[in-house]
């Protein structure tokens, strides 16, 4: 008889089985442990080491031996790059290949890798120890693989909120370009809070334009204005019959009076000379060429009424609060002169009625055009008194780069599944994807969506700790008031210039310290006569045909007030000496590349001709000692000038031109 | 990312595994040389200009610089065809001729100092108080691409 205690014979087989069955795959594991990839990359480390250091540097360098990794609780991730990237923070492997290489640039020196890690720039599997599992290139079931160099600035986002972002081109470009096209009035955008985007105004829209344009503007805004910034919402030749019969209709405000206006005796010529006067090109482009605040004007003949274009010339704030158009100081005369040249040049068609005709009146039309106008989420950029606000249409972006690429339609094309494939295909067309979309087509260019695409990239769901993210805090809107308000607000001053950092950035030059800059007479002259400061500059102030009261007001104002003590505080008693100095080392530094004295010089910079009337020392002083403390990004040089040096080209720049010569010794 | 996501991301994927096994593993095989992969027309748009002048991103990003800092006088191009070139005596150099593309600490040193420091006329200024060292480092990257471009 069998004792119970001892186990079956088959049991035994079964034991010695799983035995060398466990044998086996210890030993498998073991060996493959001691063949791991990383293991054979450091010692290819260390032959190469060998190579590149001096024995001595070699003794003081770390060992290289065991899995290394950076472990980043604030970011929930462990990196072990390292282990195999072994020179990546040794400049002496600037040349090795991969994956020794030095880290180019001095990023690792801005981004210690100590507490930033790998893969927050660079994604990939940071805990991976093989070439593969770090996903290094796309790889199966790893949904976030490292991103190729050309795309990584959308991790630059993460952190670095402002618009602008440092070292960060195409991603600064995209955001630039979801401010400029207005995305935030449709989309809740992080990082787009506050800021607004507005079309035109359309209260009164019905006595501006021309009914045969506007049908062909819905239908298509490209084949009017080419940088038209309204995208084409690809309407049904229903909905443009319901939306021109409503926006008609609008007709809160007709135009200003313009009785004792005598349009046959018009002056075509003398309006094509205020054109050019006025400096309408600054902010408008014809025919290619100037400026894009304000819409281009090649064919506003084909699109805007004579009576409507008169009364905007003359006051543009009566209808248009916001616009940054400013308001010219012309007569009736002028005003009909530009008018008539304006719509006689710019036009492509002989003209038709001003006026809609009864038709457009149709109650049921109106109707229908209003509800497509709401459903379509016209009213989030054009403000329309009896039509409330609706909200934003479109679906918030926050944690669009989190999306799952599964889940997402790509249309007919074959491509990569990625939220970055799907997010820049639904921008360059958003019908293409298979699913009717109520976003209009932009047109954007291939690249500038892509730019877009690594803008919106960045906007993860998983929030960086705040000790990470570096946001510039908003600006405060300037309010002026007063008289100098009044006429700030006229003339619009802050469409092209910033006060507090709030304003336009056409000009280079902000307000804040204007007064300590410029002299108080040179300011008025400036103001009543606009010249060109700047040779190679296309857009420049316009002429305002301002009073000289005006002139003299905002002057005294700016002097007053516009101010920074540490300026005004130069003490600027020159000796003769300081100024033959400062003469000699304006030549040794070569600054008459890029300045023009007495026509003599380059055209980069200002000309300095008559510097001693126009410039007050203590700036002068101030911006050779510090450029781009004051406008960074500017191409005046620091040359690092010692005090005594800047005082004395000081001292020479403000001998300059007093006496209406450019040459030195005017200013005593 | 850490491993709770990897897992889920495999859970998930599970469900269209032989889709994203066919699509990927037609993929990955191709990536990483000089035109984007197929299927991904992102990356293809954002290379596009960059690869149509041959250059990395280091020297794109540095021929951002050049122009913002360096075409009014040498050309947008590095021909010395800038805006501003007529008004100089001596004229800006050619950067595109192959004789005119130092090495690395050269170029640095024009840069950050001005010609001036390397014994040439002054006109070129120097950058080194107002571009950091990596902007420089990209603007010599793109200045030796300009020359290597010519004598390909």
């Amino acid at each position: 008889m069998r004792d119970p205690q001892i186990a079956p014979p088959r049991l035994h087989a079964a034991f010695a089985a799983i035995g060398v069955a466990f044998l086996a795959i210890f030993s498998w594991v073991f060996l493959r442990e001691q063949g791991a990839e990383w293991r054979a990359a450091q010692q290819q480390f260390q032959a190469l080491q060998a190579t590149v250091k001096d024995p001595h540097q070699l003794a003081q360098s770390a060992s290289v031996g065991g899995l290394r990794q950076f472990w980043l609780p604030d970011l929930d991730r462990i990196d072990r790059c390292t282990t195999c990237h072994l020179g990546i923070d040794d400049p002496a492997f600037i040349r090795a290949a991969q994956p020794f290489t030095t880290h180019p640039g001095t990023w690792l020196t801005t981004h210690p890798v100590e507490r930033f890690g790998c893969t927050i720039c660079h994604d990939g599997q940071g805990d991976a120890t093989t070439y593969r599992d770090a996903a290094h290139h796309p790889v199966a079931f790893i949904e976030r693989p490292m991103r190729p160099v050309e795309t990584i600035e959308a991790n630059c986002g993460r952190c670095h909120r402002s618009i602008d972002a440092p070292d960060a081109p195409a991603l600064s470009d995209g955001r630039r370009l979801i401010r400029d096209s207005g995305c935030m009035s449709c989309h809740e955008i992080p990082g787009f809070e506050g800021l607004t985007f507005n079309g035109p105004r359309l209260d009164s829209f019905g006595y501006k334009v021309r009914p045969e344009w506007l049908g062909a503007w819905l239908a298509k805004p490209k084949d009017y204005l080419p940088h038209s910034k309204m995208g084409n919402f690809r309407l049904s030749a229903q909905e443009i019959d319901g939306l021109r019969p409503f926006l008609l209709s609008q007709r809160a405000q007709a135009p200003v009076d313009r009785t004792g206006i005598d349009w046959k005796k018009a002056d075509p010529a003398a309006g094509r000379a205020l054109f050019g006067e006025l400096r309408c090109v600054s902010c408008h482009s014809v025919n290619g060429r100037g400026g894009d605040m304000g819409p281009e004007l090649t064919r506003i003949g084909d699109k805007v009424g004579r009576e409507w274009l008169f009364g905007f010339l003359k006051n543009p704030h009566r209808e248009q609060p916001d616009t940054p158009m400013l308001e010219y100081r012309l007569s009736d005369t002028q005003l009909r002169d530009l008018t008539t040249f304006l719509l006689d040049e710019y036009r492509t068609s002989g003209g038709g009625p001003d006026q809609p005709p009864s038709s457009y009146q149709d109650p049921q039309a109106v109707a229908a055009g209003r509800a497509t106008f709401i459903r379509r989420g016209c009213p989030s950029c054009h403000q329309l008194k009896d039509v409330p606000d609706h909200g934003r249409i479109g679906p918030s972006l926050a944690g669009v780069a989190d999306r799952d690429p599964e889940q997402l339609q790509y249309g007919p094309t074959p491509v990569r599944h990625t939220t970055d494939n799907y997010v820049f295909l639904k921008i360059l067309e958003p019908e293409a994807l298979g699913q009717p979309s109520l976003m209009p087509t932009f047109d954007f260019q291939p690249e500038d969506a892509a730019k877009i695409t690594l803008a919106l990239a960045s906007l993860r769901t998983s929030d960086l700790p705040a000790s990470f993210v570096q946001r510039r805090p908003p600006v405060a809107p300037y309010r002026t008031a007063g008289a100098f308000g009044a006429w700030a607000g006229r003339y619009r001053c802050l469409s092209c210039h910033t006060i507090g950092g709030f304003g336009g950035t056409l000009s280079t030059v902000p307000l804040d310290r204007i007064g300590s800059q410029l002299q108080r007479n040179y300011l008025v002259d400036y103001l009543l006569h606009p010249g060109a400061v700047r040779v190679s500059v296309e857009a420049r102030m316009p002429v305002f045909h301002m009073l000289p009261e005006e002139a003299r007001t905002i002057a005294d104002y700016a002097s007053l007030v516009f101010l920074d003590d540490a300026l005004d505080a130069y003490d600027a008693r020159f000796t003769l000496a300081d100024e033959r100095r400062g003469q000699q080392l304006y030549a040794q530094l070569g600054c008459v590349g890029c300045h023009q004295i007495d026509t003599h010089g380059g055209y980069v910079g200002p000309d300095l001709s008559n510097s001693g009337t126009r410039l007050k020392p203590g700036w002068v002083a101030a911006w050779l000692k510090s450029p781009a403390r004051y406008k960074p990004g500017t191409l005046q040089p620091d040359y690092g000038l010692s005090d005594a040096d800047v005082r004395a080209l000081t001292a020479y720049i403000s001998s300059l031109g007093a006496d209406g010569t450019g040459r030195p010794g005017g200013a005593r | 990312m850490s491993c709770r996501e990897r897992v889920g991301t495999q859970r998930h994927m599970c469900r269209s595994a032989l889709v994203a096994l066919l699509v990927t593993a037609s993929l990955t095989g191709c990536h990483q040389k000089a035109a984007a992969p197929p299927g991904e027309p992102m990356l293809a748009a954002v290379r596009g200009d960059q690869r149509a002048a041959g250059l990395t991103y280091a020297e794109a990003q540095g021929r951002l610089l050049f122009q913002q800092y360096c075409a009014t006088c040498h050309g947008d191009e590095g021909k010395g065809d800038g805006q501003n070139a007529s008004n100089l005596n001596p004229a800006p150099p050619d950067l595109t001729a192959p004789k005119a593309a130092p090495d690395a600490v050269y170029l640095r040193r024009v840069i950050a100092q001005g010609s001036a420091a390397v014994g040439r006329s002054p006109l070129s200024p120097p950058w080194g108080r107002s571009l950091r060292a990596q902007e420089i480092d990209d603007l010599v990257l793109y200045c030796r691409a300009l020359a290597r471009r010519k004598s390909k």
